[in-house]
C-alpha cells in the first residue's frame, strides 16, 4: 500500500483535500522545535515521501492539542495524522527521532499494565532516570511530596482487565497485518 | 439524571486537590455522581502512539463500563481524558467494522455509548445560574483573575461540541455568577505542553512563559484552569520561568472548582490549597470577605443555600 494510503487507513485523513495555507504550521505551539513544519508533514505525506516524515521529529513533538486541526479550513486533521505516523513508524521497526518522547509513551503503557491506572510519580521519575532529568527535578519531586500530591505506588493487582485488552488489541493487529 | 464521574490518574495523584475540590463543590450544590466501576488509565496519547487499536479501545474500555452502569453522561474534569474518550468513541461508533473490532478486543458490547462531558460544561449551564448565585457567601469581587481553558475542553470544536474554540466563555460565565469579573487576554486556548513537562521541560517553559507573560500584561493576579496539565505546568514551573522573565512570578494557578468552593464558604481543607507550590491563601485571604448584605439577609431564595 501506498504511503499516503496506508496513513488514510490509520487516520481517516484525506492529505489531498490540503491547499497549503498553513495554518496548522501558523499556530502549533511546536513548529518552532520541528524539523518538518505540520504544513510540511501534510504535503510529505502527500507526496509518498514516507521516510521523511517517519524519520522526523515533528511526528513525535507533536502533543495533540489540536490547534491545528481545529484551524484547517479543509478539514484534514493534521494531528490524526502525525498520530498515525507515529504507529506507523513503529511498526516498520523505526526508532522515535526524539527517543526520550519515545521512551517515555513506552514506560506509560508498561505501567498501565501493572495497574491499569498509571501511578504518575512512577511514569515521571522512570521516565526521567532513564533520559537522565531525574536529577533537574529532584527539588520539584520533594517538594510535591511534602504537599501531598506525590501518592506511594499502589501493589500491582488490578491491572489484568488492560493486560487483557493490550493482548487483545496488539493480537488483532498483528493478525490483520498478516 | 444519573451522572458517573472519571477522575483519570492525574486526579488521583498530582492534581488530588482537583479531585478534592470538584467532590465538595458537587456536594455542596447536591450534584450527585458515581465514581465509574473498574475504570482504567484513558491511555492518553501513549496508547495510541503504540497502537491504533490499543489507542482506540483503551477509553472505550470505561465508556463501555459507564454504558452498562446506565449513566446518562459521564463528568470527566480532566481534559484529556475527556478529549481521548470522545475521541474513541466518535471514531470508533462511525465505523461498524473498527466497532465490531473494538468490541471484540474489550469483549464488551458498545451500543449506545453516553457522552462525556467536562464539569464545565454541566455547571455552565444557565439552568445552574441561580443556583450558583445564590449560594455564594464570600465576596471575590477583588481577584484580578483570568481563566485559561487550555487546549481539549473545547478544542477541536467539530469533537467537543462545547463552547468557542478560539475564545471560550463558559468558564468565565461561571466566575461572573460569582461575582468575579474574570480578564480578558488573548491565550486563553493556547497549549501548556501537558506531558512534555517529564520530558522535554524547558518546551514546557517556554510555552508556559508565554502565558505568564500574557496574563501578566492583562493584569492578573492569578490564573484559573480547568484542566490537571495545566494546573501542574503552570503552577511547578514558575521557579524557571521566573529565572528567564528576571523577577519573581508566584503567581497562584487555581482550579474553577477551588475557587467556586472558596466563594461558597467551603472549608479550606476540602479546596486543597495546601497542595499548591505556589500558595494561593494569602491572595484569597486579602480579599473582603464575607459579603455584608447576604449574611446579613438572613433569607435566601434557593433551596440549597445555606444561608
Amino acid at each position: 500500500m501506498a504511503f499516503r494510503d496506508e496513513i488514510q487507513t490509520l487516520s481517516g485523513q484525506n492529505v489531498n483535500l490540503c491547499f497549503q495555507c498553513s495554518k496548522c504550521s501558523s499556530g502549533c505551539p511546536l513548529a518552532d522545535k520541528m524539523d518538518l513544519k505540520p504544513a510540511q508533514v501534510i504535503h510529505s505525506i502527500r507526496l509518498g515521501r514516507a521516510d521523511s516524515v517517519l524519520n522526523s521529529q515533528s511526528i513525535w513533538l507533536c502533543v495533540d492539542c489540536e490547534t491545528c486541526t481545529s484551524r484547517c479550513p479543509q478539514g484534514v486533521e493534521p494531528a490524526s495524522a502525525m498520530s498515525a505516523a507515529r504507529v506507523l513508524a513503529l511498526q516498520k521497526g523505526i526508532k522515535p527521532s526524539v527517543k526520550v518522547i519515545g521512551i517515555y509513551y513506552r514506560g506509560f503503557v508498561d505501567n498501565m499494565r501493572l495497574n491499569g491506572k498509571i501511578h504518575d510519580a512512577s511514569v515521571a521519575g522512570i521516565t526521567q532516570l532513564l533520559t537522565g532529568q531525574l536529577i533537574a527535578d529532584l527539588p520539584l519531586a520533594m517538594k510535591l511530596l511534602v504537599r501531598g500530591r506525590v501518592k506511594p505506588p499502589p501493589l500491582p493487582l488490578g491491572g489484568g482487565r488492560f493486560r487483557k485488552i493490550y493482548r487483545n488489541a496488539l493480537a488483532r493487529e498483528k493478525e490483520s497485518r498478516a | 439524571m444519573r451522572l458517573g464521574y472519571y477522575p483519570g490518574c492525574s486526579l488521583e495523584g498530582i492534581s488530588a486537590e482537583y479531585d478534592e475540590s470538584i467532590r465538595a463543590l458537587f456536594a455542596h450544590l447536591e450534584i450527585t455522581m458515581e465514581d465509574l466501576p473498574d475504570w482504567i488509565c484513558c491511555g492518553t496519547l501513549a496508547a495510541p502512539s503504540l497502537s491504533r487499536l490499543l489507542g482506540l479501545a483503551t477509553p472505550l474500555w470505561n465508556v463501555a463500563q459507564a454504558e452498562k452502569a446506565g449513566y446518562e453522561k459521564v463528568i470527566a474534569p480532566c481534559s484529556a481524558c475527556l478529549y481521548h474518550f470522545k475521541h474513541a468513541t466518535n471514531v470508533v461508533m462511525e465505523n461498524p467494522p473498527l466497532r465490531a473490532e473494538v468490541e471484540a478486543v474489550l469483549e464488551l458490547p458498545l451500543n449506545s455509548p453516553p457522552p462525556t462531558i467536562h464539569p464545565l460544561e454541566l455547571l455552565s449551564d444557565d439552568g445552574f445560574e441561580a443556583l450558583i448565585r445564590g449560594s455564594v457567601k464570600r465576596d471575590l469581587s477583588d481577584l484580578k483573575a483570568v481563566c485559561y481553558y487550555g487546549c481539549h475542553i473545547s478544542r477541536p470544536a467539530k469533537l467537543m461540541q462545547f463552547d468557542d474554540p478560539e475564545n471560550p466563555q463558559s468558564m468565565d460565565r461561571l466566575l461572573n455568577w460569582v461575582g468575579i469579573q474574570t480578564l480578558d487576554w488573548p491565550r486563553k486556548v493556547d497549549c501548556c505542553g501537558a506531558h512534555f513537562s517529564m520530558i522535554k521541560p524547558d518546551y514546557v517553559v517556554d510555552m508556559c512563559q508565554h502565558l505568564f507573560e500574557s496574563a501578566l500584561e492583562a493584569g492578573a493576579e492569578a490564573i484559573i484552569v480547568g484542566c490537571p496539565m495545566c494546573h501542574a505546568n503552570l503552577d511547578t514551573r514558575q521557579e524557571a520561568i521566573a529565572a528567564k522573565l528576571g523577577h519573581a512570578l508566584n503567581m497562584p494557578v487555581l482550579y474553577f472548582s477551588q475557587v467556586l468552593g472558596y466563594a461558597f464558604g467551603l472549608p479550606d481543607k476540602e479546596l486543597g490549597f495546601k497542595r499548591h507550590i505556589v500558595d494561593p491563601l494569602p491572595l484569597l485571604k486579602c480579599l473582603k470577605s464575607p459579603l455584608p448584605t447576604l449574611v446579613t439577609s438572613g433569607t435566601s431564595h434557593f433551596p440549597h443555600s445555606t444561608l
